[in-house]
Formats: C-alpha cells, sequence, structure tokens
C-alpha cells in the first residue's frame, strides 16, 4: 500500500462517533484502517459496531426488486467452471487454492472478460479453458502427461460435439469416493459421450463401469472401459432416457459385466440443460 | 449501554445455506448454482441500485458469487448468516465498482479487508424473520430527510462521510451524527416491533 500516513490511534469515544460511518462503509481507507485496528485491540468493547450493522439489511430490503438478465447464471457457472478447471488441472492451485483477494476489476478488464464470456454456453467455455490449460502446460509435462493432456483434450472436443446440440443435457463429473473428473453429454437421443481424466489406470481385469441413474431407479450399467498410465478415458454409450433428473456415475468394478456398482462411486455428476 | 438484540436460533433454511456453503467450499458446481437460484434476485437487486447500471450490476453479482466461490471456506459459522454474508460480499463490491467509476474517489492500492457486516455477529436472521415491507416502510421512516439523506449517500452511492458532508454542505461532525442517530432510530424501531 502506498505510504498515506500511519493509522491514527483512535480512542473508544472517537470509534463510537465514526460507527455509523464505519457500517455504512463511509470511512476512508484510512480511518476504517484505524477503526479496525482499534476494535482488534478492544473485542469486546464496541456492540455498537453490531448494534448499528444490524440495520443493514432492513435497507437492502428496502430496495426495488430486480431480476438479473437471462445468461448471467451461464457466465457465472462458465467463470466458476474455469476455476475449477485450473483447480483440478493444477498441482499447486489444488494444495493451495487461490485466497489472495483480488479489487473490482476495471471497466478495460471488465469488457475483455464479457467478450470472452457472453457468447456461447459455458460448458464451451470450459472446453477452452481445458483445452487452453492443457495446452499451456505441454512444455514441461512428460511425455505420459503430454499425451494424457491430448487425449483428455480430443475427448473433451467430442463431448462439446454432443453438448451443443439441442436437447443435450451435460454433466460435470467430479471425484466422489477416489480421483477422476470429467464432462459428459447426453445428446437428444439418449446417447452420452463421457471424457475423464486423473482416473487410476486398471489392473488386470478391471474396468471402470459407467451406470446411469434415472430419478430413483436402480443404477443401470451403460458399458466400461479400462484405463491405462495416462488415466485419461472417452468412452460412448446409448440407452440413456433424456428426461428428468439422470445421475451419471463412474465405479471401478473387478471385471467386466457388472450389474450392482461395486462401492465406492469414484466419481459422478447430475446431467442438466447446458443453458440456464 | 442498551442490551443487544436477542439472537435467533437458526432456521432451517440457515442450516440449509450452510450446507450449501459447506459443498461450494468443496468445489461443487451444483452448490454454486443453488446458491446463485436462492439469492440472485437479492444480489442483482442491491447491485442495481447501487450501481444503477445493469451491466455494471450484472458484473458486480459475477464478482460477488465468484468471491463467494472461491472464498466459501472463509466463512464462519456463528458470525452471520450465509444471506448476510453474500449480501455484505455484494455489497461491497458494488460499492468497489461505483467508486472506481468516479476517478476523483481514493482508492486503496489492494482491496480492503471485507466490509464491517462480514465480522459482524449474525444480526439479518433477527431481522429477517420480521421484514415484510411495512416492516421496512416503517423503519426507513423514522428517519429524519437528512438522515435519510446521509445514510443512503453512504450505503448506495457510496460516498465517503467527507464526501458527503461536501456534497451536502454540511460539517463532517453533523454528517456523523446523522448516519449514527439514524442507524440507531432504525435499531430502536425494530427492537420496539420485536418485542
Amino acid at each position: 500500500m502506498s505510504d498515506r500516513g500511519a493509522v491514527p490511534d483512535l480512542t473508544c469515544d472517537e470509534v463510537r462517533e465514526l460507527a455509523g460511518a464505519f457500517v455504512l462503509g463511509a470511512l476512508d481507507p484510512r480511518e476504517e484502517a484505524a477503526v479496525r485496528a482499534h476494535l482488534a485491540s478492544h473485542p469486546d468493547g464496541h456492540d455498537e459496531i453490531a448494534e448499528l450493522g444490524g440495520v443493514l439489511p432492513v435497507l437492502a430490503a428496502g430496495v426495488p426488486v430486480v431480476e438479473p438478465p437471462d445468461g448471467l447464471k451461464a457466465r457465472i457457472m462458465a467463470a466458476a467452471a474455469e476455476d475449477l478447471a485450473t483447480r483440478s488441472t493444477s498441482p499447486a492451485a489444488t494444495a493451495a487454492p487461490a485466497q489472495t483477494p483480488t479489487s473490482f476489476p476495471d471497466s478495460e478488464a471488465r469488457e475483455a472478460r464479457r467478450s470472452r464470456t457472453s457468447t456461447g454456453s459455458w460448458l464451451l467455455r470450459i472446453a477452452a479453458v481445458v483445452a487452453i490449460v492443457a495446452l499451456g502446460a505441454l512444455n514441461l509435462l512428460l511425455q505420459v502427461q503430454l499425451n494424457a493432456a491430448q487425449s483428455y483434450e480430443e475427448g473433451v472436443a467430442a463431448v462439446i460435439d454432443v453438448a451443443v446440440q439441442p436437447g443435450s443435457l451435460t454433466a460435470i463429473l467430479t471425484a466422489d469416493g477416489g480421483s477422476g473428473s470429467g464432462l459428459a453429454a447426453v445428446s437428444a437421443t439418449g446417447k452420452v459421450t463421457l471424457a475423464m481424466q486423473a482416473l487410476t489406470p486398471t489392473t488386470g481385469d478391471q474396468v471402470y463401469e459407467a451406470w446411469v441413474i434415472a430419478g430413483d431407479s436402480a443404477p443401470v450399467p451403460l458399458g466400461n472401459f479400462t484405463v491405462g498410465r495416462a488415466g485419461t478415458a472417452f468412452f460412448e454409450g446409448s440407452g440413456l432416457p433424456t428426461t428428468g433428473s439422470i445421475v451419471l456415475a463412474l465405479t471401478l468394478e473387478p471385471g467386466p459385466g457388472a450389474t450392482i456398482p461395486t462401492m465406492p462411486i469414484i466419481s459422478k455428476g447430475v446431467a442438466k440443460p447446458a443453458a440456464g | 449501554m442498551d442490551q443487544p438484540i436477542q439472537l435467533r436460533t437458526a432456521s432451517p433454511s440457515d442450516d440449509a445455506d450452510r450446507a450449501v456453503l459447506v459443498r461450494l467450499a468443496e468445489g461443487e458446481l451444483d452448490a454454486l448454482e443453488e446458491l446463485y437460484d436462492l439469492y440472485k434476485t437479492m444480489a442483482y437487486s442491491i447491485a442495481y441500485r447501487i450501481t444503477n447500471d445493469a451491466t455494471l450490476a450484472e458484473d458486480v453479482v459475477q464478482e460477488a458469487f465468484l468471491g463467494a466461490w472461491r472464498n466459501a471456506a472463509r466463512y464462519v459459522e456463528g458470525r452471520g448468516s450465509v444471506k448476510t454474508w453474500l449480501l455484505a460480499i455484494v455489497h461491497h463490491r458494488a460499492i468497489d465498482a461505483v467508486r472506481r467509476r468516479r476517478p476523483t474517489t481514493e482508492l486503496p492500492d489492494v482491496e480492503v479487508p471485507p466490509p464491517a457486516t462480514l465480522t459482524l455477529p449474525d444480526v439479518w436472521a433477527e431481522v429477517s424473520a420480521v421484514l415484510d415491507a411495512d416492516t421496512v416502510q416503517a423503519a426507513l421512516a423514522t428517519l429524519s430527510e437528512v438522515q435519510r439523506e446521509a445514510i443512503e449517500l453512504a450505503y448506495f452511492s457510496g460516498l465517503t462521510q467527507q464526501e458527503i458532508a461536501e456534497r451536502t454542505a454540511t460539517p463532517l461532525g453533523t454528517v456523523k451524527s446523522r448516519m449514527r442517530l439514524g442507524l440507531l432510530a432504525m435499531r430502536r424501531h425494530l427492537e420496539a416491533g420485536s418485542t
């Protein structure tokens, strides 16, 4: 922070005088820092801060109701998916998610972001991010990791091809009882396309079985696949319901032909329309 | 000093909100979707009221929900309901936005700590229990014109007390008093109504 002078010491009376402005956010940064410093050293001595702050929800409740525009939800979900994809691709990010507060972006940054996020479905955004993240890391990955990135990228692209078709459902599969995450799309004709990464390689006769759970119905097997050292997989199946709540799940089975899932579920996600 | 407001017991919706926040902290996108569906109207209404700009309000709401998504683990149970927490984030982001729109306003080099309401005890819960349109209007009606002006310029326009003093040609000390006494009057009214 630039040098704007030392934070002044305030007396309790001075803090009480500033309490209204403080809870309303009407102090300049230096004054606010001074109040915070005082409160930190007098944690039990200023109930008036909480008392006055308690009125703010009434001010908020008095504003005219305005519904947000369609499409805002998709923008938010796309940005969150971007964040999630970055976390899952970066071990460092996974271990220590970015916690540094950021200021509200300036108009140029917001316009740049808007141009990136205001068109297309958020799934397309996910695909772009996954691809960018994967491509950006190419020079650093070992060959097996390079193959995994390329394989997953190709799988995601195939999922997106299905996802953008009218009437398609999409699902983000996240690790549940094990490792593995990915994307899936269910076409209007009941065809599922699935791209997964970070799965534990299968050994021996082991297979990953894909399941569909429609509403309260029992899980129905869709088919199985094996996973190599890259940890990625691409799977296509058919015969899925296309209406109602659909959950897609993966289990690791000792061999092909499972009719009942072997717990735990490795990864799962709810299929739903992409736009919202 | 007056007795603090008696906090009511957390409602089932409070518990449900906290459960959503736990899932949010674990990176579940579905949880973010649920949170948005619950509070999108509240968030956008406040953002629009403060920015008076549909595009900027959208950006504020997006930044606020992404802030909640990235910092859900920072939410401290017992320091306020999820609704209070989210309301404070939206307000803070909106004020940040309008201040950046005003080139003459002094801005911090980095984002200031969360607003005071983020670190206050849960007060929304007990206030919201009696919040209907009549209650809100009655509470606002307790304000004198000058008190209302000072509070609205601060809370909805993002002006500092110094800026309010200059705009209204009022001594700074008077502005401080109007804000404090106005909020106090509203609080007294709500307390009387809840007993």
